[in-house]
């Protein structure tokens, strides 16, 4: 492959290229689906080409083939240098690559056990006794749980880079990735869901080690509780403690999308939107001293793990927000160029068919020093969230909404009865200004993150510790 | 061989190793998208790809593979492994065997249109998109051109054998007059003919110009008057949410609802992939069934999900010619337009909101339809049946069933609207929903 590679860079450049780029990337998938407890169809999807990136005159061109020969490839660096070049009428400022550690190397994430030693249906046996635990827990507290869906994936990635400044790195990278989404009903009670995904950059140990049918049983057991004992919040100024699920969420949504350097720039405008932070934004005070925020790639075994990203660059751990200031954006080489800055290695690409952008990666809130009790000990009235269905957040990152799933009445230091759906619904500075107490205990979830057009959809972690808030005046639906 | 037999050979081939139903499918796709912003384009994409889709039965086992276009060989151990896969699988609770043909489709449906991907001239496009905004008074526009040539050959055990060849046109032009100041429009077509670049631009700086100055909303109550952008995002909800397979998985809140009231009765909704020379015009569906027209609600009940084979079997009906094998979905969604025009409708509205386009709707159950959504661009209050000027920071928060059931009257003038957020082609009209319910950031 690396050959091919070169060959198209090569090539890239004789036509008259000033920056060339090209990207081997294979998706190999294998996803069992269990739906109320039967099996749905079983799919194997192989997603493999290569693309080419250009610089023309400031313009950006980029091309995709799934026919990896030489032929198709000299074809779509051809259609790639074409199209810059016609761009580059339409184009003042301009594109450069900036600087940042460019590398040579492989990495490999080897799986302890690897997807090919269990088959399709011991996979379905899996989500089956998962599937009988949850039926068994929900019945315990009087509902049942007449729809569900799980799905769980295989994933394995290839990639190869070279650039004509030298990048050369490739890695395999394998991934698991289950998704639940479960309703339970009660004739007078009526429904409660529940949605949440699973995922690590790992083999099979991975699913060995999330336990399924402990979880599920315990999930589903959950539910039914929120559905047949949750009463009214409490209405008015509460303080409440988020759980990690609900925090790594707000760290993801409200510090990592608007330090997104790309979106500062407005080349997402018409899409994920833009930000409310501007170049000139680091230093500005957005949080208590409490607050820091991160997002780091390289955390091993994360679902947003990468050593180098799709430029080619080393990867480094993001301070977004330090001692709640705003510390650093996200950069690739792109943005970097034209913050003045070196690039952070922020650059992902979902497919070979997708042009490598600014994301994020695992992204969480710091732990610090106090437990669940310590917490939860001097609230006299609050809320307990320990996770969500329903979020969304404008596309400038200020206003926000989290609308609690599982969640608490917390009286006289004490946890107490369920809630149902309290409505967290917040500026940006608003609720990073109101953390009084962090928690030791540093969890992460996994998320698809979208952006981009065509629709980039990416693994990442988010996450944090239990973590509290002072005097929110809790919001609802009328 | 000729490429176009490859799906018939494929079909051939997992029938003699053992499969009862085959659905094989041939993608060949090229597509450009040029993307822009600061009024100067970013980046110039050319996708191509040549994929196969294999969807295969050993009676109720089931197993589908996309793979790219690869030598005879490759194809052939890649159906060897899902047969394995298949019978592998435990079997699923129903089996319904593919429809079987031969089928004869709408020639109209078949006939090429014509798309043009050379470069300079989707460069003009974005150019005209641009001038568009800037001459309505626009500082600033942003957006995605995308053009789109796809052939699809599909073979099936069921004797379906088909060809559809399809172009496309889509531009989403974002326009500011301020960092809190935009408009938003789209303009999508089957072909140059009926593209309009730089009307998207000029509706989106117009809206940009009068979103200027915008103050904080109050929360509560309001008759809403909804663009065809936001009204689009909910009815593709609707319609999207009328696969039955969601409906079976609870991920509908058109569940059990059948020949119930589900809108007022001012709305009705078909998918018809059936309008010669709309943008999701198609001939036959993912089993090769032929397409055809679906009324989902009319003048207010719900009268149909929409189905596969296997759906249908397992909710003891008909497929619709929906078929997504293993998820059915709507073609080309169409609201029946209402009688009036865009500013009869505002002068009837005393006091009310006017919002232009929304982005990132979330439910917090899918089963009961409670969600929120976001209305971003130009917002407007309205009093006295005008537009007294503009506003921010408000979130529509509500139920869809009682959003539907509370529109008051739908625009004789309808837009098809597709873009980051509505999926699915929609041709929408305005509409009027009263009391619709909008919160804000509590501190």
């Amino acid at each position: 492959m690396e050959d091919l590679l070169e060959f198209v860079v090569d090539f890239a450049l004789r036509m008259g290229a000033d920056y060339a780029e090209a990207r081997f990337q294979s998706d190999i998938t294998e996803t069992v689906t269990l739906k109320n407890g039967v099996p749905d169809a079983s799919t194997l999807s192989e997603t493999e080409g290569l693309s080419v990136r250009v610089i023309f005159k400031g313009a950006l061109g980029f091309a995709s083939t799934n026919r990896l020969n030489r032929r198709a490839s000299k074809e779509a660096a051809k259609r790639a240098l074409e199209g810059a070049k016609a761009a580059s009428k339409a184009v003042r400022l301009g594109v450069e690559m900036g600087g940042g550690e460019l590398g040579r190397g492989r990495v490999e994430v080897r799986p302890r056990v690897s997807f090919e030693h269990v088959d399709m249906d011991a996979r379905l046996e899996l989500l089956k006794e998962a599937d009988g635990r949850a039926l068994e827990a929900v019945k315990d507290v009087g509902a049942h749980l007449p729809a569900r869906i799980f799905t769980l994936d295989t994933w394995t990635t290839e990639k190869t880079i070279i650039t004509s400044d030298g990048v050369n790195v490739s890695s395999s990278t394998p991934r698991v990735a289950l998704s639940v989404f479960m309703t339970a009903y009660h004739p007078q009670r009526g429904t409660a869901q529940r949605f949440f995904d699973l995922g690590e950059a790992a083999g099979w140990e991975a699913v060995e080690r999330w336990n399924l049918t402990r979880l599920f049983r315990e999930e589903a057991y959950s539910l039914g509780k929120v559905l047949m004992e949750a009463e009214k919040p409490p209405k008015g100024v509460v303080d409440l403690v988020l759980g990690p699920e609900v925090i790594g969420l707000v760290s993801h949504e409200s510090s990592g999308h608007p330090s997104e350097a790309d979106r500062i720039l407005g080349r997402e405008a018409a899409q994920a939107g833009e930000t409310y932070l501007k170049k000139d934004s680091l230093g500005m005070k957005v949080g208590s001293q409490l607050v820091n925020v991160v997002d780091d790639p390289t955390i091993e075994r994360s679902f947003g793990f990468y050593l180098y990203d799709d430029e080619g660059v080393k990867a480094r751990r993001r301070v977004l927000i330090k001692e709640g200031v705003i510390n650093e954006f996200l950069h690739n080489r792109e943005t970097a160029s034209v913050f003045g800055v070196e690039s952070n290695g922020a650059s992902r690409a979902s497919a070979y068919n997708r042009e490598p952008i600014v994301r994020m990666a695992n992204t969480f809130l710091e732990p610090g020093d106090y437990t669940f009790e310590e917490l939860v000990e001097d609230v006299k009235e609050g809320v307990y969230i320990k996770n969500f269905m329903e979020w969304n957040i404008d596309d400038r990152r200020l206003n926000q909404r989290y609308v609690g799933l599982e969640a608490y009445r917390i009286e006289g230091g004490e946890v107490k009865g369920l809630v149902r759906n309290p409505v967290l619904e917040v500026t940006t500075t608003g609720l990073w200004s109101a953390v009084d107490a962090v928690g030791r205990d540093l969890q992460f979830q996994a998320a698809y993150c979208g952006k981009s057009d065509p629709m980039q959809g990416i693994p990442v972690w988010t996450g944090g510790p239990h973590t509290r808030l002072r005097g929110i005046r809790l919001g609802g639906r009328t | 061989m000729k490429r176009t037999e490859l799906p018939s050979r494929i079909v051939d081939l997992a029938l003699n190793l053992g499969a009862t139903d085959v659905a094989v499918k041939l993608i060949e796709r090229k597509r450009t998208m040029i993307r822009f912003s600061n009024n100067e384009v970013t980046a110039f994409k050319s996708y191509r790809e040549a994929l196969i889709d294999i969807f295969l039965m050993v009676g109720k086992h089931r197993a589908g593979s996309t793979i790219s276009l690869s030598p005879l060989k490759k194809v052939e151990s890649a159906v060897e492994r899902l047969i394995k896969v298949a019978k592998m699988s435990p079997p699923a609770d129903v089996y319904a065997p593919l429809p079987k043909g031969p089928f004869r489709y709408d020639p109209s449906l078949l006939k090429p249109s014509k798309v043009s991907l050379a470069p300079r001239r989707l460069v003009g496009h974005v150019e005209a998109a641009i001038k568009g905004a800037l001459e309505a008074g626009a500082k600033r526009a942003a957006g995605s051109l995308t053009a789109t040539k796809t052939q699809t050959v599909l073979a099936t055990s069921g004797g379906a054998q088909g060809t559809q060849e399809k172009t496309s046109l889509e531009i989403s032009v974002r326009a500011f007059t301020s960092e809190v100041s935009s408009g938003h429009f789209v303009s999508i077509a089957q072909d140059e003919e009926s593209f309009r670049p730089e009307e998207a631009g000029r509706i989106a700086g117009e809206i940009a110009v009068s979103a200027l100055n915008p103050t904080p909303g109050k929360p509560g109550r309001y008759t809403a008057l909804l663009g065809p952008l936001v009204f689009a995002d909910l009815v593709s909800q609707v319609g999207v949410l009328s696969s039955a397979f969601l409906v079976d998985v609870g991920q509908s809140f058109l569940a059990g609802r059948i020949g119930s009231e589900v809108a007022s009765e001012e709305f009705t909704l078909l998918d018809d992939p059936t309008l010669s020379g709309s943008y999701g015009a198609r001939a036959f569906d993912d089993e090769g069934v032929p397409t055809r027209r679906n009324t989902i609600v009319d003048r207010g009940v719900l009268e149909t999900y929409l189905h596969n084979s296997t759906t249908a079997k397992k909710f003891d009906t008909e497929t619709t010619g929906n078929a997504g094998l293993i998820v059915p979905r709507p073609w080309n969604l169409v609201v029946e337009p209402g009688d009036k025009t865009f500013e009869e409708l505002l002068s009837e509205i005393d006091r009310g909101l006017y919002v232009t386009n929304d982005w990132y709707l979330r439910y917090q159950n899918y089963r009961t339809g409670d969600f929120s959504t976001i209305p971003r661009d130009g917002l407007f209050l309205i009093k006295g049946g005008e537009v007294e000027g503009a506003v921010r920071e408000l979130r529509i928060s509500d139920n869809m069933i009682r959003v539907f059931k509370n529109i008051r009257a739908l625009s004789k003038s309808r837009f098809w609207i597709k873009w980051w957020e509505v999926e699915v082609p929609t041709l929408t009209p305005y509409a009027v929903v009263e009391d619709l319910n909008f919160t804000k950031s509590t501190m």
